[in-house]
């Protein structure tokens, strides 16, 4: 597996090319702004497409989904089925087999309803429920606990050394946000 | 990269660390971490041998080891986890490092002049006597260190959080400081002289001017800070 981070600075928001170097399948993750950068790094190596996932339904996490289905014929992955016509349902938690790679789901409404997180090898992929240091934003304190609740029984069990890419931001870790995260306090751990 | 499998020494909870093959080929994940590998000595001299060996290194997982007075000058580091790290007496410039894990590692007495590290982390590290002088520093996470009499002067620091730092006679002098978030620091003796202090986050709500103005507090319950 290869990670290939390309950032769209009009909001600062993460989109990652996952690839499998075996099958020389591809699939992106939140398709922010589509560059040419992305475009030319999917065409020099030769890879295929095949799959679109996107943790939230916010514009600046998925506004490249036209663009991309102009020139690749790819599936699309969400837990909205407002993104775009063909979008394969995530409900709950779950596995699936996308491009050769074992994809682990995770619901975890609080910023968004439809809010999910993915897990490809060691690597979780969190869009905009935990960031380095801070937590989604929320509309109210009952989202906001709902959020943590989540992040705490389905983010924080997982080893320490299990890698963050969150939707903004740099990258961080599990045992990183354990010490430092500003929105989750040691209280939570008692 | 990431695909690191669990040690396999029982009850273990860490990663497995990276192996060199008899034909010099990297094994990303071997059998066992740095702390149940029998022989830590050999494991080191072949890390430092492959390092040596290769500029550009992908995948490696080299959590735990030492590196000492090893030259990483033009070496390029994509998806390495060297978190747990001691790194003592490196002196190198324009090494290339790209999502790799520094986290909770220790530097002591290094120099990383000229380096270019974009969306790595270094979480939680020490750094004792560091210099990241004329660094390209972007969107990299910071968040818990020890910083002490290092510098970070003539850097660019785009995005890079600090969060929770604590910063003892560290220097941030010529930096470009646009978007790096310094929420709760601690900091003593630290310089941002002709940095764009300006652009940079060091309060929650925006800026330190507002602090205490309760007619300007955010309502308890919604989320304070940029919206995003």
């Amino acid at each position: 597996m290869k990670i290939y981070h390309h950032l769209d600075f009009a909001k600062l928001t993460n989109c990652y090319l996952i690839v499998n170097e075996i099958s020389r399948e591809a699939l992106i993750i939140d398709p922010c702004k589509i560059s040419n950068d992305l475009i030319a790094q999917i065409e020099r190596d030769n890879y295929k497409l095949s799959a679109v996932l996107i943790t939230h339904k916010h514009t600046n996490h998925y506004r490249g989904l036209k663009t991309l289905r102009k020139i690749y014929d790819f599936s699309v992955y969400a837990a909205d089925n407002e993104i775009s016509d063909s979008t394969t349902i995530l409900k709950d938690d779950g596995v699936k087999k996308i491009a050769g790679l074992d994809v682990e789901y995770f619901s975890l409404p609080g910023h968004s309803a439809d809010s999910i997180v993915y897990k490809i090898g060691n690597v979780l992929f969190t869009g905009d429920v935990i960031f380095a240091g801070t937590i989604g934003s929320s509309s109210c304190s009952y989202t906001k606990k709902h959020l943590c609740n989540g992040i705490k029984s389905k983010i924080l069990t997982m080893n320490d050394e299990t890698i963050i890419m969150p939707g903004h931001g740099p990258m961080t870790s599990v045992g990183a946000e354990k010490e430092f995260n500003l929105d989750l306090d040691s209280q939570m751990f008692v | 990269m990431y695909l690191f499998s669990k040690c396999r020494e029982a009850g273990c909870s860490h990663f497995a660390v990276s192996d060199v093959d008899a034909n010099g080929n990297l094994i990303e994940s071997a059998d066992f971490c740095y702390a149940h590998t029998k022989d830590k000595e050999q494991l080191q001299q072949k890390i430092y041998s492959y390092i040596s060996s290769h500029d550009k290194i992908v995948g490696l997982n080299a959590s735990g080891l030492t590196f000492t007075n090893i030259d990483l000058t033009n070496k390029r580091f994509y998806g390495c986890d060297f978190s747990n790290c001691l790194f003592s007496g490196i002196k190198t410039s324009g090494m290339r490092v790209r999502l790799s894990n520094f986290s909770f590692s220790v530097f002591t007495d290094c120099n990383f002049i000229k380096s270019n590290v974009l969306f790595s982390s270094y979480s939680g590290a020490k750094f004792s006597h560091v210099l990241f002088t004329g660094s390209d520093m972007i969107q990299d996470n910071f968040n818990g260190i020890s910083s002490f009499q290092s510098s970070f002067d003539d850097s660019d620091l785009y995005s890079s959080y600090f969060i929770k730092a604590k910063l003892i006679d560290t220097s941030f002098r010529n930096c470009n400081i646009k978007e790096t978030v310094f929420y709760e620091i601690s900091q003593q003796n630290v310089s941002f002289r002709q940095s764009n202090t300006n652009a940079a986050i060091f309060d929650k709500r925006g800026s330190a001017l507002f602090t205490g103005l309760q007619e300007l507090d955010v309502p308890q319950g919604v989320q304070k800070g940029p919206s995003l």
